[in-house]
């Protein structure tokens, strides 16, 4: 039926009223991504955190380990090249999680009913989100890195270098996201809030983030050696190290899509089932 | 080109839903059978708890039935779920919406989803701004709406893509009398135009003023259904209720009393009413508090003397 005067939920605006054509993946993820970046500028209080924290951290971590750069074979001479690149892998992962946190509270409001509701590609739900979490990253990287380079910061393969790190910054903010959605669509409360970012602190910390592999013992480099993470850190320190090498690239990347493919595989599952 | 209309826009068959584990499973639904008419308004009446929600969250898709079977402007709820979507509009409980956008934002993005054409996005949403009365708010933040204008920015959302059929579930709770009295005018008007409404509610007035069928569930299951005059014809015949100033005070009761013997009505119940706040708010400001007694008859005569209540019949 096409709307004319009189019409259903009255309008004088023609298109088909007795079903919505329904929006499409890319208009609907672009809506609810644009939603997603509003909230930085209009609750800064969820956004701050995830900026603050990898600054805090890098500044902290390099100040206060700054002699592990006189260990035998160390792989540069400025700490803060060590942990800057930790600290954008950290920052993007609390972005990813934060919209696990902004999906909890959407769902604890009930907003998240009206959007389940519309015709739209369930996907968008968590396409959106991503989308504007990987802006979200953007803007933490590039003001982490600033911060770092005023602090004494070189990066030593220029521009391949800074391309590694935001691709393994965008990488852990995907799988955090994923990971964030599913317990958020598991839980449906602030259960989830705690699960995301203990789970995610670990995964990140039981690798190589504060000395390399060689160094470590015992069960911690069994555990940081198989961590895929750890493949993850060494593809984001490439350009702070030493030259990127395709094979120090390719095992992040294989980390980064397989478990991102899990943690969104995880979100997409619960998502469907929210209405069982 | 479009379906022929649907004699029946809404229907349910058996429609159960149990939560929790086999051990402990509270049945929230337990066969509701429902037939709405096109172009109704048909009331859900029942007390908190007494599986409204529920029912509503089934047939609008967010949950799936244990039991049962619906089907919503022709399509079944659980297999045909995109299809129902893209026919019905649906305001929540509680009119959960973003505080953190606009009201113009929030319409932009209800069309976005529901697949509005970018051409007619912001005439359509100018048209609803204006249709319930929030064109001033449009660009405020909606945390700083009162709980009227929110409810209507959430019915304006519900209408985005023109429904036939419109779930409303509670839409006044929590509303003072005048946005109550608004909203109930648009619902009206809605029905006028053609749309089917399904309005749950916990207020009898609400289902009485707006409802052409009224269904009554409790603890899950409907025990009557029809219209509020079959309903009502069904639990007696009716009775009268007169107020009578008392100006020499609650001793006058007796002369009152003995007068309407003496004329042989046949007193049923009979009541004293002192005059309350409730009574001096209504004097000073010209209506009642909200959730203050029925709001139809005032406790007092106009001279705020006592009055004798009493429903009798010759």
């Amino acid at each position: 039926m096409t709307a004319t005067s009189p019409s259903p939920a009255g309008s004088t605006v023609s298109f088909d009223s007795a079903s919505a054509p329904g929006g499409t993946l890319v208009r609907s993820s672009r809506g609810l991504a644009l939603r997603g970046l509003r909230s930085i500028v209009r609750l800064p209080s969820a956004f701050l955190p995830a900026m603050m924290m990898p600054i805090v951290q890098a500044i902290a971590f390099s100040g206060t380990f700054f002699a592990i750069t006189k260990i035998p074979g160390f792989p540069t001479d400025r700490s803060i090249n060590w942990y800057l690149p930790l600290a954008c892998c950290m920052g993007s992962g609390f972005s990813g999680v934060g919209m696990g946190f902004s999906t909890v509270r959407d769902l604890e409001s009930g907003f998240f009913d009206r959007l389940r509701m519309a015709p739209s590609p369930p996907l968008s739900l968590i396409l959106g989100p991503l989308l504007a979490c990987w802006l979200r990253v953007m803007i933490v990287i590039s003001t982490v890195l600033v911060v770092g380079f005023s602090f004494g910061a070189r990066l030593t393969d220029g521009a391949l270098g800074l391309v590694a790190l935001y691709v393994a910054g965008l990488g852990v903010s995907t799988i955090a996201a994923g990971w964030g959605l599913g317990l958020a669509y598991v839980f449906g409360d602030m259960r989830a809030a705690a699960l995301m970012q203990l789970t995610l602190f670990n995964a990140l910390f039981l690798t190589n983030a504060q000395t390399p592999l060689f160094i470590m013992t015992g069960w911690l480099h069994e555990i940081a050696r198989v961590n895929p993470f750890t493949n993850v850190l060494r593809l984001s320190r490439q350009g702070f190290l030493g030259e990127v090498t395709w094979g120090d690239t390719w095992g992040g990347l294989a980390a980064i899509v397989g478990l991102s493919a899990v943690t969104l595989w995880f979100a997409r599952r619960g998502l469907d089932r929210l209405g069982d | 080109m479009s379906d022929p209309p649907l004699d029946f826009p809404i229907t349910a068959t058996g429609l159960v839903r149990h939560f929790g584990p086999e051990n402990n499973r509270v049945k929230a639904v337990d066969g509701v059978d429902l037939h709405v008419s096109a172009g109704e308004i048909f009331g859900f009446l029942g007390p908190n708890g007494a599986g409204k929600s529920t029912t509503v969250r089934m047939l609008t898709t967010l949950l799936k039935p244990t039991a049962g079977s619906a089907t919503v402007a022709g399509f079944d709820v659980v297999t045909q779920a995109d299809r129902v979507r893209r026919s019905i509009g649906v305001a929540l409980q509680d009119a959960a919406i973003d505080p953190l956008m606009t009201g113009n934002e929030l319409l932009e993005l209800q069309a976005v989803l529901y697949g509005i054409p970018a051409a007619a996005v912001r005439r359509r949403a100018d048209e609803l701004l204006e249709r319930v009365g929030l064109t001033a708010a449009a660009d405020r933040r909606v945390g700083t709406y009162s709980g009227g204008m929110r409810r209507r920015l959430d019915l304006a959302l519900s209408l985005i893509h023109q429904p036939t059929v419109l779930f409303l579930d509670e839409p006044t709770t929590g509303l003072d009398p005048m946005s109550r009295i608004t909203l109930w005018e648009e619902v009206r008007r809605l029905n006028r135009e053609g749309t089917t409404v399904l309005l749950t509610t916990q207020y009898l007035e609400e289902a009485d003023q707006l409802a052409d069928r009224v269904a009554i569930i409790d603890n899950g299951v409907i025990v009557q259904q029809g219209t509020p005059t079959e309903l009502k014809a069904a639990v007696g015949a009716p009775s009268l209720l007169v107020s009578v100033g008392l100006p020499g005070g609650a001793a006058q009761v007796t002369d009152v009393v003995r007068a309407l013997d003496e004329q042989g009505v046949k007193i049923q119940h009979l009541e004293l009413s002192e005059p309350s706040l409730d009574d001096v708010f209504a004097a000073a400001t010209g209506h009642r508090l909200e959730g203050a007694g029925t709001g139809t008859e005032p406790a007092t005569d106009h001279e705020g003397a006592p009055a004798v209540k009493r429903r009798g019949r010759r």
